[in-house]
C-alpha cells in the first residue's frame, strides 16, 4: 500500500519536476537569441571598421553614418522577418483554414491585426539592444522629435506594405502545400534586398533597382535611414506618397489573388 | 574489425535513410537548396562592399572568400552527418526515443549520428568547395600534392572542431531537455571566422584561437595557403581538433551517466 502511494508520488513529482527545466529552457531560448543577435552586431561593427580602415567617404557616407545605419537595420531586422507563409502553410496543412473563413470576421484584416501586434512587440524587445549598441558600438539616436514621428509612421506603412506581400505570397501554399522551400526563399531574398546586411547606397545601379523593385526596403531601408540620419526628415512626404502607391497596389492584388487561390484550397482532413 | 562493422552499418542507416528522402524527392531538393539562398544573401553583401574598397585591411576580395569557403566548407560536415545532436533534445530526449539507443548492441552516440543523415548540408558543402576553387584559381595558388593533402587535413580538423564544440555542448540536454540554445551560442561564434581575424580586436582573436578555436577552422589554414605569416598557427589545426574532440567525447560520457529518461 505504502510502496503504491510511493511510486504514484514520484511520479507526480517527475511531472512537476518537469516545469522548472522547461521554464529554465525557455529562458535560455531568450538569452541564446539576445547573445547570438550581440554577436552579430560585434561582427557587422568591426566589419565595416575594417572597410572604411582607408578613411574617407564611401559613396556619400560616412563611417558614423553607415554604422549608425547598419547596427539599426541589424537590430531592427525582425521587422522584415514573416510568420505568415507559415501560419498559412498549418492552417492549409491541419485543416483550420475552413474555420477561419466561416470567423465572422474579415479573414484579411484578422491577420493583418495579429501581425501588427507581432510588429509592435517586435520592436519594444529589441530595447536592450539599442541600449547595447549605443553604449559599444557608438551608435547614435536623433534627439529631435520630429525624426522619431517620421520614422514611427514609416515602420507603420512599411510594415502594411509587407503583410500585404506575404499574403499574396502565403496564397501560393493553397497550390504547393509545402512551406519550408517557400519560407527559406522568401527570408533570404528579404534579408539581402531590404537592406538589412548593406546600405542601399552601397550597391551597383542594377541591385539597387531591383531593391527598388521588391517591397521589403519599404519596411527597413525606408524608415532605418530616416532614423539613421541618412534621410532627412524634409523626404517623408514623398517616402509615405512610395509607400501607399504600395500599400493600394499590393492591397488590390492580394484581395484578388486571394479570392483566385482560396478556391484550390484543399482542406485536409478537419 | 568494430570499425569495419560500424562502417557497414552506417551504410545501412544511410541506404534507409536516403529511401525515406527519396520518397519526398521535392522536399529533399528544397532542403539541399535552402542553404544555397541564406548563403547567397551574405556573399553577395561581402561582394557589394567589396567593390567599394580595395581590400580590408590588407586582405584582397578572393582572399576573403576563400576563408569564408573553408569555413562553410568545414561546418557542412557536420551538419550532414552530426545534425542530430541539435535535435537530440526535442525529438529523442523529451520524447523518450532516446531510450531505443541505450538498449541496442552498438555505440548511443553513434547510433544517434547515424539515425538521421541532414541532407541540408550538401548545399553548404557545395557553396565551400566552389568558393575554395574558384578563389584559389583567383589569387594564383599553386597546387601541389602537399598543399592538397594540407588543405584536406585543415578541412578535416575544422569539421571535427565544429563536430566537437556541438558534441560538448549538446550534452546539456540530458539535463534541461534541450540544448539548442547553448549550443546555437557557441555555433554562432563562427560568424566572426568568415573573415580575418585580424580586422578584430585582440580580445576576440584569441578567443577564437585558444577558447572556441574556429580560427584553425578557416582564418590560419587561410594564411598558410595564401603563405601568410601566422606562425606556427596553422599546424596547431589537428591537434585542436584531437584535444577538443577528447575532452567532448569524456563530456558526452559525463552527460550520459546523468541521463534519466523522461519515462514518456
Amino acid at each position: 500500500m505504502i510502496r503504491r502511494i510511493w511510486t504514484k508520488m514520484r511520479a507526480l513529482a517527475a511531472f512537476a519536476g518537469m516545469i522548472p527545466k522547461l521554464f529554465l529552457a525557455y529562458r535560455l531560448w531568450v538569452w541564446m537569441d539576445f547573445f547570438v543577435r550581440i554577436f552579430s552586431l560585434t561582427v557587422f561593427y568591426y566589419f565595416w571598421n575594417a572597410v572604411y580602415a582607408g578613411g574617407g567617404d564611401i559613396r556619400g557616407l560616412s563611417l558614423a553614418q553607415t554604422l549608425n545605419y547598419i547596427l539599426l537595420a541589424q537590430i531592427l531586422s525582425p521587422l522584415v522577418q514573416s510568420r505568415l507563409p507559415m501560419v498559412m502553410g498549418r492552417l492549409v496543412r491541419e485543416g483550420d483554414v475552413g474555420i477561419e473563413l466561416l470567423r465572422p470576421v474579415d479573414f484579411q484584416s484578422r491577420w493583418y491585426a495579429e501581425c501588427m501586434g507581432v510588429s509592435a512587440t517586435m520592436i519594444v524587445i529589441q530595447i536592450p539592444l539599442v541600449i547595447i549598441a549605443c553604449v559599444c558600438f557608438e551608435m547614435h539616436l536623433p534627439s529631435d522629435p520630429r525624426v522619431w514621428a517620421v520614422f514611427a509612421v514609416t515602420v507603420w506603412l512599411g510594415q502594411a506594405v509587407v503583410f500585404l506581400f506575404d499574403w499574396m505570397f502565403s496564397c501560393l501554399v493553397f497550390y504547393t502545400t509545402e512551406v519550408w522551400g517557400l519560407w527559406v526563399l522568401r527570408e533570404g531574398v528579404a534579408a539581402f534586398f531590404s537592406g538589412a546586411l548593406v546600405p542601399l547606397q552601397f550597391m551597383p545601379e542594377w541591385l539597387e533597382r531591383i531593391c527598388r523593385a521588391m517591397p521589403f526596403a519599404q519596411a527597413l531601408y525606408v524608415p532605418v535611414s530616416i532614423l539613421s540620419g541618412i534621410a532627412p526628415v524634409s523626404d517623408a512626404p514623398r517616402l509615405w506618397l512610395i509607400q501607399i502607391a504600395w500599400i493600394v497596389g499590393l492591397g488590390i492584388l492580394s484581395r484578388t489573388f486571394f479570392g483566385v487561390a482560396i478556391r484550390k484550397v484543399t482542406v485536409q482532413g478537419g | 574489425m568494430r570499425i569495419l562493422r560500424y562502417c557497414r552499418l552506417y551504410r545501412e542507416f544511410l541506404l534507409q535513410r536516403f529511401k525515406i528522402l527519396m520518397e519526398y524527392r521535392i522536399n529533399f531538393l528544397i532542403g539541399a537548396a535552402s542553404t544555397l539562398v541564406l548563403q547567397a544573401a551574405s556573399l553577395l553583401t561581402v561582394w557589394v562592399v567589396m567593390r567599394q574598397v580595395p581590400n580590408l585591411k590588407g586582405w584582397t576580395f578572393d582572399e576573403i572568400l576563400l576563408i569564408y569557403g573553408l569555413v562553410t566548407l568545414a561546418r557542412s560536415i557536420p551538419h550532414m552527418f552530426a545534425d542530430n545532436l541539435w535535435t537530440m533534445g526535442g525529438q529523442y530526449i523529451r520524447t523518450g526515443g532516446f531510450d531505443r539507443f541505450l538498449v541496442r548492441p552498438i555505440n548511443p552516440l553513434f547510433h544517434l549520428l547515424a539515425d538521421r543523415f541532414c541532407h541540408d548540408g550538401l548545399g553548404n558543402f557545395l557553396v565551400g568547395a566552389v568558393l575554395v576553387a574558384k578563389s584559389s584559381a583567383a589569387v594564383g595558388i599553386h597546387w601541389t600534392p602537399f598543399l592538397a593533402v594540407y588543405l584536406i587535413a585543415a578541412v578535416i580538423s575544422g569539421a571535427a572542431i565544429f563536430f566537437a564544440l556541438q558534441l560538448m555542448t549538446s550534452v546539456s540536454a540530458f539535463w534541461i531537455m534541450e540544448s539548442v540554445p547553448v549550443t546555437q551560442m557557441v555555433f554562432n561564434l563562427h560568424e566572426f571566422a568568415r573573415y580575418p581575424l585580424t580586422i578584430y580586436p585582440k580580445v576576440v582573436s584569441t578567443l577564437l584561437t585558444w577558447v572556441i578555436p574556429f580560427g584553425f577552422a578557416s582564418f590560419y589554414p587561410a594564411c598558410f595557403l595564401l603563405g601568410r605569416p601566422a606562425g606556427i598557427l596553422p599546424w596547431l589545426g589537428p591537434i585542436t581538433a584531437a584535444i577538443l574532440l577528447a575532452v567532448s567525447y569524456r563530456v558526452w560520457l559525463f552527460g550520459l551517466r546523468h541521463y534519466a529518461s523522461t519515462g514518456s
